[in-house]
């Protein structure tokens, strides 16, 4: 018996038909390219500004390129403590939150308890509150107990408010992975006599890994760009927004932009390697 | 989809606990309220003036033995440099070299009420700001002497600063005599222009009026008291005794100026980058800016009006709490030698407070605006000094020349 | 242990959520219930803050100051959100549908701009929007626009400021909501629909063109009503070819979820950002954001500033509390689509 042929549908034809089929096919195209332009120019006018060399102190025309940024990227009053110290809140912050919040993630997908929908929706406001009201509402806790002695404004309330809006990213992030999550791999494991510490180390975390790392990137990202909430509650401290923020009163250098220059390459690098790397693994 | 209310949602003995729990916490917080500073400010002068009695036979020992170490908050672009590594600062070095102390230079300062609001919740405790040394303008700094939130210095330190700092600096009357406040560097507020644009200025009525040149190319200093005090000499006002009345003049005179769409933006320090990149031909300007915008476009100019203009100064001092409040004066006696004075002259192009120093910088000699001869000095006035309420009302004012009121 | 936790296994939910939710409680909801209470105080800084339930007041006067500013954002963030769909959503599509082998590559495309710093995107668009920079200056060199125009320093330029920085939150969910629309149902409507009379497409392509050119008219001075007819038009044509009824009947549908979500991810931070309208705009661009800084870190007026902050977080609330309940709670908390 032959098979029956698939059913192909008719393609119309005529002029009309293939116009449509061209304008359907390139100018989505063209549109998207002209969008990825719209995307990209600020960033590239960012990175060619730190081959700029400004006469004065403004880096806002261009007046000839140079090299000699890239060669003394912190020779600028200030901005090697404040990278350091983006840096390193990033780094800590990053930490503490993705910890705290993989926690709340397990335990808001796995368990159905009294307050799951209470910590829904504590877990959703800070999201949802503009970061000018973050960091206000910050700034006067911290100001109106400044007499304890671990209260003072600095880097560390700076860390305490990127931890705290990073928590809801975070368990945003694990949650979507979690929510897809092969069950019955656990199953199997502890039917296979593991107990549920060696289930979760050994088939739950390496699944879930992944999207752990997303969060992770997610909330360094955030914390190093930080600047609405660190501005209320910084105190003495200067992160690298910060810095910038301050400089762009009488002109941004073009070290600022270098240094801009150098993160975004490093993201770029974070980005391509996980994507080799995972394409790899498959 | 399950339908689910935020709002509803069965009344669980847990949830009035918690909400008890909360209004507790919030009484809790209510009654202890914030104590006003004005209250503990007798207080703290009280116990200061005893520590003070207290410390001299220490503080004489301290001018002896220098700290190791020095914490100092000043403004961005605001100290010499070195010509091949602008993160050092030789007259730095040079205290260093002579006194050992490792100096914790800091441009962090970019705005008055932004740093204030940094140290303030430690003032008004009482506590180590971390600061030794902070440089502030000078309604600022009246305000923080006001509050009782400064050291007085021990005159025995600081003898270069009585006797080195010119007359006009002296007799302020929210510091007479210096005993809190070392002006640092000293500044004019006038206008700023691009002479290739709109011509030379000589005026302060451009700002005001309207004229196809520099229509919507005009920007406002976001500075309170410079922005209120040009007005007010535009409109033949005295500004070293502003009253409430003045200021509504003022600001009604800069209202119809930014409806008459003669003004694109009110704005701080920031101006300097219209000028140079031409969105403005035309602004309130502070003088030293405009010498380092010339660098960057040779048509731009500072112009002291025929009205006059302002006259400020940016001040050391010693905020309450300082650990290192010995060597901080040591540090101010250290620039108030006119050698070392004229030493940060020569990157800073600021008005220097210490006599004699302008003979080390005879290039600076003629510049009007490092070394502002006798006619300009008439007509500079310094802006009154305001009472509380005053402020708080001239704040609420000026905020709608902002656009924030 | 092991044994003590099954038989007390409802211990191990409320573990793991502890040392998060405290961390939240302390430093999230704590410090709202400080700055309610702020924003009941009366005083000064100097002479100290009394708390008084009276001063209720502080709301009722700071609304009737300040409304003007609350539309002005409402407006502002709005526009912007309105911008950055009509620009994420054929970029989204084309993204999902066209974008095969590429899709990751495009993808990071789009957020690639979120790598560098907020702020310098900001004053790179500073640099770009210039009076003689590089969109005017060749614009004007060849007439199209007079020498006095310009965009810096006009609610126009804020508003294009808030669209970029928050496009990518707009074109990933959307993103991620067409992606998941079943291919074949897009088939089956495909067949079901085909034909030449296409009105719906042609339909919504003139509206949406129609008014973006006249929207671009206003902005550069042209004349309107002549770009609303080019515009109409084009978007018409386009509108004809590209929009077809699968895509108004099933897709559009079907990635509504995303677009909601994304308007959120937008319209939420760009009703309280301040550093676009400060940067990028004039004194009469201010937008509720630049007056609670002033209020907080100018003038000290911290019952009137608490007082706004706590308004403005109602708003917001009051917002997702109605897309929450049109879509429900576990959706929006949990961020599926």
């Amino acid at each position: 018996m032959t098979a029956v042929p698939t059913r192909t549908p008719a393609r119309p034809s005529g002029v009309g038909a293939q116009t449509r089929r061209l304008v359907d096919r390139y100018l989505l195209l063209v549109y998207t390219t002209l969008a990825v332009v719209y995307l990209l120019v600020p960033v590239a006018l960012v990175i060619l500004f730190s081959f700029n060399d400004p006469a004065g102190k403004s880096n806002v025309v261009w007046q000839g390129f140079t090299l000699k940024y890239w060669l003394h990227p912190f020779s600028v009053d200030g901005l090697p403590e404040a990278v350091g110290l983006s840096l390193l809140i990033a780094f800590l912050s990053t930490a503490i939150a993705t910890t705290l919040g993989t926690l709340i993630a397990l335990a808001l997908v796995r368990y159905d308890f009294r307050l799951r929908r209470t910590s829904n929706l504590l877990i959703f406001l800070p999201m949802a509150t503009p970061e000018i009201v973050l960091g206000a509402s910050l700034l006067t806790m911290f100001v109106s107990i400044g007499s304890e002695p671990f209260f003072p404004l600095s880097a560390v309330t700076i860390l305490i408010a990127h931890v705290m809006f990073n928590i809801s990213f975070v368990v945003v992030t694990v949650r979507a992975r979690l929510a897809g999550f092969p069950r019955h791999l656990e199953e199997a494991a502890m039917d296979l006599y593991a107990n549920e510490l060696q289930t979760f180390w050994k088939v739950t975390f390496p699944l879930i890994l992944p999207g752990i790392i997303a969060a992770a990137l997610l909330a360094f990202s955030l914390s190093i760009d930080d600047f609405v909430i660190t501005n209320f509650t910084s105190g003495k401290s200067q992160t690298f927004p910060m810095f910038i923020y301050a400089k762009n009163r009488i002109g941004v250098p073009p070290q600022v932009n270098v240094i801009g220059t150098v993160i975004f390459l490093v993201a770029v690098g974070g980005v391509l390697i996980t994507t080799v790397s995972s394409r790899r693994r498959r | 989809m399950v339908h689910q209310s935020l709002t509803t949602g069965p009344i669980t003995r847990r949830r009035v606990l918690a909400g008890s729990a909360l209004a507790g916490m919030a009484a809790f917080i209510a009654a202890c309220g914030t104590k006003g500073s004005a209250a503990s400010a007798p207080a703290s002068s009280a116990a200061a003036t005893a520590a003070a009695s207290a410390e001299t036979p220490t503080e004489a020992a301290a001018a002896a033995t220098p700290s190791p170490e020095l914490n100092w908050a000043n403004w961005s672009y605001y100290i010499d440099v070195d010509a091949n590594d602008p993160t050092k600062h030789p007259t730095i070095d040079g205290f260093t070299a002579e006194f050992g102390t490792v100096v914790h230079y800091s441009e962090v300062i970019e705005g008055n009420d932004e740093f204030v609001a940094t140290i303030k919740d430690a003032l008004n405790t009482g506590k180590d700001t971390g600061w030794d040394v902070i440089t502030l303008t000078d309604w600022m700094a009246a305000k923080l002497i006001r509050l009782g939130w400064i050291e007085a210095f021990n005159p025995a330190n600081v003898a270069n600063l009585i006797t080195n700092i010119k007359d006009v600096y002296k007799a302020v009357d929210w510091d007479p005599d210096v005993k809190h406040h070392a002006p640092w560097r000293s500044g004019m507020t006038g206008v700023g222009f691009d002479s290739a644009a709109v011509g030379d200025i000589t005026s302060l009525a451009p700002l005001f009026t309207s004229d196809p040149k520099w229509n919507g190319k005009v920007e406002y200093l976001s500075e309170m008291r410079d922005a209120i005090g040009l007005a007010m000499l535009y409109l033949g006002l005295d500004p070293t005794k502003p009253t409430n009345e003045d200021c509504d003049k003022a600001v009604a005179l800069m209202e119809q100026a930014k409806a008459d769409g003669i003004i694109r933006d009110v704005k701080g320090q920031s101006y300097t980058e219209d000028l140079k990149s031409g969105d403005a031909v035309l602004s309130m300007a502070w003088s030293g800016d405009m010498v380092q915008t010339q660098i960057d476009k040779a048509t731009l100019g500072f112009a002291l009006a025929k009205e006059g203009g302002m006259l400020w100064t940016d001040n050391m001092m010693i905020p309450k709490g300082a650990v290192h409040k010995g060597t901080a004066e040591l540090l101010i006696n250290y620039y108030y030698d006119p050698e070392v004075s004229a030493a940060v002259s020569t990157a800073v192009d600021y008005i220097s407070p210490v006599k004699g120093s302008d003979a080390f910088n005879p290039d600076d000699k003629d510049n009007p605006l490092v070394n502002p001869p006798a006619d300009w000095v008439a007509r500079l006035y310094i802006f009154g000094a305001l009472t509380e309420a005053q402020e708080i009302y001239f704040n609420e004012q000026f905020a709608k020349v902002i656009g924030v009121g | 242990m092991g044994v003590w936790l099954k038989r007390h296994s409802w211990v191990v939910p409320y573990a793991l959520l502890a040392p998060g939710m405290l961390w939240l409680i302390l430093f999230y909801v704590y410090p709202g219930i400080q700055m309610f209470i702020a924003s009941f105080w009366s005083g000064t800084l100097e002479t100290g803050f009394t708390f008084s339930l009276d001063n209720y007041t502080n709301y009722t006067e700071a609304f009737d100051q300040f409304s003007p500013f609350y539309a002005r954002s409402i407006v502002y963030a709005g526009a912007a959100t309105l911008l950055t769909f009509l620009i994420a959503y054929p970029l989204a599509y084309t993204i999902a549908t066209k974008g095969g082998s590429q899709k990751n590559l495009l993808l990071f495309l789009v957020v690639a701009p979120f790598f560098t710093s907020f702020l310098l995107r900001t004053i790179a668009w500073k640099i770009i929007l210039s009076d003689s920079g590089l969109l005017l200056g060749p614009l004007k060199a060849i007439g199209l626009v007079p020498e006095e125009f310009r965009l810096l320093a006009t609610p126009v330029a804020v508003i294009s400021g808030i669209t970029y920085n928050f496009l990518p939150f707009m074109t990933l969910p959307i993103y991620v909501a067409i992606e998941k629309v079943d291919g074949r149902l897009v088939e089956a409507a495909k067949d079901l629909y085909a034909g030449p009379w296409r009105p719906g497409g042609a339909v919504v392509g003139g509206l949406v063109g129609g008014v973006l050119a006249a929207v671009l008219g206003v902005i550069f001075n042209w004349s309107w009503p002549a770009m609303a007819l080019v515009g109409g038009t084009a978007g018409a044509l386009i509108g004809w070819f590209l929009v077809s009824e699968s895509f108004i009947r099933v897709t559009f549908p079907l990635s509504l979820p995303g677009v909601f979500a994304g308007s959120l991810l937008t319209f939420i931070p760009a009703i309280g950002d301040y550093i676009n309208a400060e940067f990028l705009g004039n004194p009469s661009t201010r937008m509720i954001g630049n007056v609670i800084q002033n209020k907080f870190l100018t003038q000290n007026d911290y019952p009137t500033a608490a007082a706004l902050s706590f308004m403005l977080m109602a708003g917001v609330l009051a917002v997702v509390a109605v897309y929450a309940r049109a879509l429900g709670t576990e959706d929006v908390s949990t961020g599926r689509l």
